[in-house]
């Protein structure tokens, strides 16, 4: 079972680039971050097939999760 | 003059006088525009000591060239005047359309002088400029008053005004424009209501020279086209400055009943979709906006609309005030506007009041028998509308929050969050030391807007004291603060991610005149250092003592929230400031050295 991490941005720096990568479904996105070597503290929002999520959220089958830094904000 | 209205607009509101000059093009060759022109006219035509609420105190309002032309976001102003909140140098910068506007009138400033003798409004209808009377407005909340305008002149026509609150000097009184988007800190109404100027009215419809208009056209659609392809453009437009509520709250960076904390345990409440789906009705923009990040919304609990609230507000009259519902955040938000008060100092200042009221220092009969806890709702709604009229306890919050604890002391300086007088705003500062270093030595006072190094903070380590971070303020703080030189908004750049280079072909194409960043940089900081020469020409004995953050940040740990237990050591405070003067070639005292001031060209600024 597996989900997408699309990050966006500078986020891509954490997967050297790449656009999109899998991880298993049934953990939090939390875990599917920490798993990818993204600290959660620079994510500002996760967006799991478009809707706003919050990190304990539990991935299923076929989740596409959109993750964006704070860029600047203020 | 490609790329500017041409004129500058002299208002003497003590005798009635209405005159224009034409823009000096080497004062905007120098200082291009926007708070450029605000500096330039404060250091030039208010003398030294002068009283912020008297007849030579100048209230300047100045377009820049971005202004009315097809930029993304080129609908701001700047509003600069001295302060009455803090007694320095204050700028604030306001969208909307009115920039616009005053452009299309053919003005590259407006310049209040003087006092009206009785309650006055300045109308401009292109080559038509008088001061009617205000009489029939004095009193009225900022938005009806600007309904009023419009319904009598025409939508077309812009207006800028006060509430009750700048009529009645309010230290961090606010101006009002498009029903919700203000010149907010530093008490800019105040100096507005002083000299009874009550709104400003606006329209033109003349045209704005552009240097190479194909190559102008070009460049404005570069950038368009950028932020239409901008990755994030849809969740931004979605949440705006609300996007980033949940992150703060995480990260320990949300303000919590009076920065005591920097999560909130009901901030799941205030999040941006949580908003969104309660009470926003529509996004709203400025002009010529590509991605609006005004959220309108609908309270329907109190049956009241308000644009807003954006991230500050949900920080320092939220969870700063431990307000946990976005309904009262809301209303709280629409009462700030009508009456015209900053929602940032508010928050700032009725927080100190309700951990005074927690603490026994306040009892009922010192707060007209108002319950002032943390989360009363009822009770923020009734004093910010005492705060406007100076009532009871209103009278002494509305001197902003450290004149207030000075005045009632018993260790209430110790919660009084603010620095140079201004109160801070809504990023708390425990364990974020660029952050920290930004709030400390931002030049009108703890203000966000100059340096947001807070995710600079989270990307290197919170708790790092490094050359790396106050490089990186420093640059922000030279950076940052052009696009209000330039008359534009900064958020695209910010927000979207767009880049920056592409800004500078449609500024050439616009001026005439070739810029680098590394050029507008430097304005940036010549702008920095002369903003610094003011403050030590107004305040005697001012140094590095008003560059200290409130104590709270050094000395109080907090104990919740995803900061718990964390503080910044206070050797490190002072570090930091060294490190800063160091790298900014100020003394150790925070002064602008003889030789700094040789590199910057300033030495004529200084007596």
């Amino acid at each position: 079972m597996s989900a997408t991490i699309r990050p966006f941005g500078m986020l891509r720096e954490y997967l050297q680039g790449e656009k999109e990568a899998e991880v298993a479904a049934g953990q939090t996105v939390r875990q599917a971050l920490a798993s990818l070597g993204i600290p959660p503290e620079v994510v500002a929002l996760v967006l799991v097939n478009d809707q706003p999520q919050e990190k304990d959220y539990f991935l299923q089958e076929g989740d596409v999760v959109k993750i964006l830094a704070v860029i600047g904000g203020g | 003059m490609n790329g500017y209205g041409g004129q500058i607009l002299r208002v003497n509101l003590s005798n009635g006088q209405i005159s224009k000059e034409p823009t000096p093009p080497e004062v905007a060759r120098e200082f291009v525009g926007g708070r450029g022109f605000g500096l330039y006219f404060l250091l030039k035509e208010v003398p030294p000591k002068a009283d912020p609420l008297g007849p030579e105190n100048k209230l300047i309002i100045s377009s820049g060239p971005f202004s009315g032309l097809m930029i993304p976001g080129a609908g701001k102003c700047d509003w600069t005047t001295k302060a009455p909140l803090t007694g320095g140098y204050a700028s604030a910068s306001m969208g909307g359309h009115f920039t616009a506007e005053m452009k299309y009138a053919g003005l590259d400033s407006i310049i209040l002088e003087g006092i009206s003798p009785k309650p006055v409004y300045l109308f401009i209808d292109d080559n038509k400029i008088e001061l009617r009377d205000a009489s029939q407005l004095w009193g009225k909340g900022s938005m009806i008053v600007e309904k009023t305008l419009k319904d009598q002149y025409g939508e077309e026509f812009q207006v800028a005004a006060i509430g009750p609150a700048g009529e009645n000097c309010v230290s961090f009184a606010h101006i009002n424009h498009d029903y919700g988007r203000q010149a907010g800190r530093g008490g800019v109404g105040a100096v507005m209501g002083a000299k009874k100027v009550k709104a400003i009215v606006v329209r033109g419809t003349k045209s704005i020279p552009v240097a190479d208009p194909d190559a102008y056209r070009k460049a404005g659609m570069e950038l368009f086209k950028a932020c239409k392809e901008a990755e994030m453009l849809k969740e931004w437009t979605s949440y705006g400055t609300t996007i980033v509520v949940s992150w703060c709250d995480e990260v320990g960076a949300l303000p919590t009943r009076n920065f005591s904390a920097g999560s909130f345990e009901d901030g799941k409440n205030l999040y941006g979709p949580v908003m969104r789906q309660k009470i926003v009705i529509t996004d709203k923009g400025c002009f010529g906006c590509p991605s609006p990040c005004g959220k309108y919304s609908r309270v329907q609990r109190y049956n009241t609309y308000v644009e807003g609230p954006e991230y500050e507000t949900i920080g320092m009259i939220g969870s700063n005030l431990g307000l946990n519902s976005i309904e009262d955040v809301a209303h709280a938000n629409y009462l700030c506007d009508e009456w015209g008060i900053d929602t940032i100092s508010a928050g700032g200042v009725i927080a100190w009041a309700m951990e005074c009221y927690e603490k026994g220092i306040f009892t009922k009969a010192d707060t007209d028998g108002l319950e002032l806890k943390f989360g009363n709702a009822e009770a923020v709604f009734k004093l910010i509308e005492k705060i406007a009229k100076k009532e009871g306890l209103g009278a002494l919050l509305a001197d902003g929050v450290k004149r207030a604890a000075q005045k009632v002391g018993k260790g209430s300086e110790k919660w009084a969050i603010h620095v140079k007088g201004m109160e801070q705003s809504a990023y708390a500062t425990h364990n974020a030391t660029a952050m920290l270093l930004a709030y400390m030595t931002c030049d009108v006072g703890a203000h966000h807007n100059r340096a947001w190094a807070i995710t600079y903070d989270l990307q290197v380590g919170r708790e790092r004291v490094a050359p790396e971070k106050v490089a990186r303020v420093i640059w922000l703080q030279h950076f940052r603060p052009m696009f209000d030189v330039l008359g534009g908004c900064r958020l695209q750049w910010v927000e979207l991610g767009i880049d920056r280079n592409l800004y500078l072909p449609a500024l050439e194409a616009i001026t005439g005149i070739h810029r680098t960043w590394e050029d507008l940089e430097l304005v940036g900081e010549r702008l920095w250092n002369l903003a610094r020469l003011y403050w030590m020409r107004e305040i005697d004995g001012f140094d590095r003592n008003w560059d200290l953050p409130a104590p709270r940040f050094y000395e109080e740990p907090p104990s919740s929230g995803a900061t718990q237990g964390q503080i910044t050591r206070f050797e490190d405070v002072q570090k930091l400031l060294d490190m800063y003067y160091e790298q900014r070639g100020w003394s150790p005292q925070g002064h602008p050295t003889p030789q700094t001031l040789e590199r910057l060209g300033l030495q004529s600024f200084v007596n």
